[in-house]
């Protein structure tokens, strides 16, 4: 995992993700970040291309349904 | 007979069909109770008692007219606050749905209607069936009847405590890490989660699409069994719905388990979350009991529980980001702040994280199917004994290790039954898991074992 960002880096996180968040929410967030963060770093990446993942499309799920 | 809000569903549908119980005098009972004693419990949020006489009336007419009925006419139940009802307020246990009436009813709740059932109301959940147990939300937190000052677990805490009270013999509950599995554990009754795609989740306020599943529980495997005979099937309006027929759950119910072969995660057990002692004697006697019967039982080793963790939990917190995303940007404080603290940093997940997730997922479920493929079941505990009711620290999301999460990454049927009691009274879990679609399997061990153990014939005291 790279070096954890700074709060002011997670501000603009924040920001580019809409949040515009008062000070105390703003704790929350930088915690509950740094949770995410660490899972992220354990999944697995240098994957082959082709790997698929589990949430491919489907077509015939979104036929309308027959009468 | 005895009080009759202590009766199966397998045993009232019985009396009700030969004219010897009411759908009205069954109704009653339940609504007694919950008028008497729910205060205790706060299972149920939203109480639909006029509806449930009308629709008891209704029930006891179509009887006493010789109408054909099935096993879940005049039958009362309940569910879960996530459950979309017409004309019935649907909160999610939120602030920011304090005002939310559905105009149509979900799925499941068409069926249960379609089927004869009488709602009685709609249960405590933790908020949008995430964050909890939270005590700055729009109800206050269901109790565990067994202990009350002791946790029922979540999400669908109000059901499993409803049911195990004797305040309803059946409610639907959803699952996305445990949330059926986990307070059918903690009450000490009966919650499948079903495969994925087995019951519909139309309607259901989703919490996360790819794992969110919906299924019912009850105080017996029999009885989840009649349920799913009415809620399972095909949907074409929930696109992870599966078009696989439908055995007869009932009939697969025969008891016998000899020859089916029992796999045990065993490092999951002995290394990455060592059971207490206690549980760890409950869950022996349990494999024991299925020795008796004629099963057979060997370890089998599994990816490690934090890759399932890894996985589901960083795919949740997106999808829940983008669920909850514009609430979470202009009115955050209409939250509770467990689950804006386990829901806020999903907006800061990157797209490649997320399919990254999507990705170990893809292995993780190939590699339960691979081991599914050597065994007929798992069993392992669901959970350790009910914990007190107070307030987790909400970063345990991120941080616990899940007994029951692997199953929704996998999406394999895997039901909750009782398998004795702690010296306090709580009781034990045992978790039975079986090959996708194979629900059938998973509800004849669950009753068979039911059937040759006593835990069923205690109730808690209130």
């Amino acid at each position: 995992m790279t070096d954890a960002p700074s709060q002011d880096e997670i501000v603009r996180l924040a920001r580019q993700a809409g949040l515009d968040l008062p000070p105390a929410y703003l704790d929350e967030l930088v915690e509950a970040y740094g949770h995410v963060r660490a899972m992220v770093a354990r999944l697995p990446a240098g994957r082959p291309h082709g790997d698929e993942p589990a949430h491919i499309f489907v077509p015939q799920k979104f036929l309308p349904a027959k009468e | 007979m005895s009080d009759p809000a202590f009766l199966t569903i397998a045993e009232a549908s019985k009396l009700i069909a030969a004219r010897k119980l009411s759908p009205v005098e069954l109704t009653e009972a339940y609504l007694g109770r919950i008028a008497k004693l729910d205060h205790l419990l706060d299972s149920f949020v939203t109480l639909t008692a006029e509806r449930a006489r009308y629709e008891a009336k209704a029930a006891e007419a179509a009887v006493m007219a010789g109408q054909p009925i099935g096993r879940l006419h005049g039958i009362p139940y309940c569910l879960k606050d996530i459950y979309e009802t017409a004309g019935i307020r649907t909160t999610a246990m939120s602030k920011l749905l304090a005002d939310n009436v559905p105009a149509r009813d979900s799925y499941c709740q068409e069926k249960m209607a379609a089927a004869g059932g009488v709602l009685l109301g709609k249960n405590a959940t933790w908020e949008f069936a995430h964050g909890g147990p939270s005590w700055d939300v729009l109800f206050p937190p269901a109790r565990n009847p067994w202990h009350r000052d002791h946790s029922p677990a979540g999400s669908s805490s109000g059901s499993a405590a409803a049911v195990a009270a004797g305040f309803s013999p059946a409610t639907l509950g959803s699952d996305t890490g445990g949330s059926i599995r986990g307070p059918a554990a903690a009450c000490g009754i009966a919650g499948l989660k079903p495969t994925y795609g087995l019951v519909s989740r139309r309607g259901v306020i989703p919490n996360c699409f790819t794992h969110d599943h919906a299924g019912p529980l009850a105080w017996t495997t029999e009885d989840v069994a009649i349920l799913m005979q009415v809620i399972a099937g095909h949907d074409p309006e929930d696109p992870g719905s599966a078009d696989v027929p439908i055995p007869n759950y009932e009939v697969a119910l025969t008891g016998d388990v000899k020859g089916l072969v029992i796999g045990v995660p065993a490092d999951w057990l002995e290394m990455e979350l060592p059971l207490a002692p206690a549980t760890r004697a409950a869950f022996d006697a349990a494999l024991e009991v299925f020795r008796g019967l004629g099963a057979t039982v060997r370890p089998v080793a599994l990816p490690p529980l934090q890759q399932f963790d890894d996985a589901k939990r960083t795919i949740a917190v997106a999808e829940l980001f983008t669920i909850h995303g514009q609430d979470l940007r202009t009115r955050p404080e209409l939250f509770g702040a467990s689950l804006r603290y386990r829901i806020i940093a999903g907006g800061l997940v990157r797209a490649e994280d997320y399919i990254q997730a999507q990705r170990l997922r893809t292995d993780l479920a190939r590699a339960m199917q691979k081991v599914m493929a050597t065994v007929d079941l798992l069993m392992l505990p669901t959970a350790e004994p009910a914990g007190k009711l107070e307030p987790l620290p909400p970063s345990a999301l991120f941080t616990k290790a899940s007994l029951t999460t692997p199953f929704n990454v996998g999406g394999n049927p895997a039901l909750s039954v009782c398998c004795g009691f702690a010296a306090n009274s709580l009781p034990f879990s045992l978790q039975i898991v079986g090959r996708l679609f194979d629900d059938a399997t998973v509800l004849r061990a669950g009753d068979a074992y039911e059937k040759v153990t006593p835990w069923r014939d205690k109730r808690p005291i209130l």
